[in-house]
């Protein structure tokens, strides 16, 4: 695809895009891309640009969810669904991001965006999502409790370290049993131990209605999978066409809230 | 196919005899064949030939599915990747060495310097560090530093510089690492060359 060729189909589907939300309700919105920014916040923003005018901290934006979360804070909207498209800045990067944010979001809010996401994705490429990853924090919570595992257990499950978990837990494990089999194994050993709970109940709604869209997904579950924006702290996931980055992205943050991300730069579609 | 990138030098030649007692002859015979090219095919699996230091990067990025390389380098940078296994070779260990009678260090020097300022840090010691990019050997012999902070395998090295070892930091061994992404994407090609290699059962 030609340089323009890619910044047009860019720009379509960005619009495209907004206007999918604008129908199924969200409100839009875009803003300045220079925003106030506390010191606290860089932990879980570290290629955030900050810098200092007139004794003032700003950042250029890196993360619509921050940026989102920030507006709403400040205004108090009575919305509970946001949808955006607009560029990023992180480290000395800057991309396009769009996506959508959901406060308040129930199961049935969660399931709906990712499937109408999938559904869009699909709608607006030749080719299918083949693979879908999610993973909540908390399973790994609930394995800590039942099994009564030390916390030096957690940035091994993290990091998949695999030699160092059969070192620590032994082979019989079902912890290690879990994190050595084939990725696309471990959603049917986890179920079988936690189905009862509320995170996999959710897990295998989205499951069955992944399977309605494409019943060739390759659906995945890895206590070891986590988002690189550490403030994901429930459910996660990323879906894939047929490239390294996937096409979408998106989970569980501030306990009530939902937020999920279209890739409109290397996700396969331009 | 999967890329899986190995680190060159005496990692290369480990790895070689590694997956020779393997019996995986079809890897190791191409693989000691190579000496200059940058990469090479086996099957479906395409070995790159890279740097160390290079090897991480390589895989974060995606340009390679599989790492390996030595832990020594994983400790010194951050960088995202699944650090699925240790493999039982490149073993040895980071130590803090200098001339006999040293009672308090006040500068080190070390290629590992980050590893060197956690080590310091944890053991609550204020100490200079100076980064150098090899032979730091030297650095207590010309008087630029009173200790350093490297790998030590038969500590050779150390006696024929006339150095001691003062504390053993970590150990260090070969690791095996894997892309973030396609680890589930190419989950089958990856999943059938690490039970190859005797990573998995």
């Amino acid at each position: 695809m030609t340089k323009n060729n890619e910044i047009l189909k860019r720009m379509t589907l960005g619009t495209e895009y907004l206007k999918r939300l604008d129908q199924s309700g969200y409100t839009l919105v875009d803003m300045n891309m220079i925003e106030p920014f506390s010191l606290d916040d860089k932990n879980h923003h570290p290629t955030s640009i900050v810098f200092e005018r007139d004794s003032t901290i700003y950042a250029i934006r890196s993360d619509w969810t921050r940026t989102l979360l920030n507006f709403n804070n400040n205004y108090f909207s009575d919305d509970r669904k946001f949808g955006y498209f607009g560029p990023v800045v992180r480290e000395e990067t800057s991309f396009y991001q769009a996506g959508a944010e959901i406060y308040h979001a129930n199961e049935a809010d969660i399931i709906e965006s990712i499937i109408s996401h999938i559904n869009f994705v699909h709608e607006n490429s030749n080719k299918r999502i083949n693979t879908f990853v999610i993973n909540n924090d908390q399973l790994i919570d609930l394995f800590v409790d039942q099994y009564g595992l030390s916390e030096e257990i957690r940035p091994l499950i993290y990091s998949k370290n695999i030699s160092d978990l059969r070192d620590e837990l032994g082979e019989n494990h079902d912890l290690y049993k879990i994190l050595s089999a084939r990725v696309s194994t471990q959603f049917e050993l986890i179920d079988e131990l936690f189905k009862s709970t509320d995170i996999m109940k959710l897990i295998n709604e989205i499951r069955k209605e992944l399977a309605k869209v494409n019943d060739n997904i390759k659906f995945i579950l890895d206590l070891s999978f986590r988002s690189p924006q550490r403030y994901y702290n429930g459910l996660y996931f990323q879906a894939f066409l047929n490239t390294n980055s996937p096409v979408l992205s998106g989970g569980q943050y501030n306990s009530s809230a939902f937020g999920l991300g279209l890739n409109i730069s290397d996700g396969g579609l331009l | 196919m999967i890329t899986v990138a190995l680190s060159k030098g005496r990692l290369f030649d480990d790895f070689i005899k590694y997956i020779e007692g393997q019996g995986l002859k079809k890897y190791s015979e191409v693989l000691r064949g190579e000496s200059r090219t940058l990469f090479t095919l086996v099957d479906d699996v395409r070995f790159i030939f890279a740097k160390g230091p290079d090897v991480p990067v390589y895989v974060e990025r995606g340009a390679a599915d599989i790492g390996i390389v030595g832990s020594d380098i994983l400790d010194e940078e951050d960088f995202e990747y699944l650090n699925v296994s240790g493999l039982p070779f490149g073993r040895c260990h980071f130590a803090l060495a200098g001339p006999p009678n040293i009672d308090h260090f006040n500068t080190v020097a070390s290629k590992y310097i980050n590893i060197a300022r956690k080590y310091f840090n944890q053991e609550q010691e204020a100490v200079s560090l100076i980064h150098l990019n090899g032979s730091v050997e030297l650095a207590p012999i010309l008087g630029l530093a009173d200790g350093i902070v490297d790998i030590v395998q038969t500590g050779n090295t150390l006696k024929d510089n006339g150095l001691i070892e003062y504390k053993k930091i970590t150990e260090v061994q070969a690791r095996l690492i894997a892309n973030k992404q396609t680890f589930y994407t190419k989950e089958e090609e990856i999943y059938k060359f690490i039970s190859e290699i005797g990573v998995i059962a």
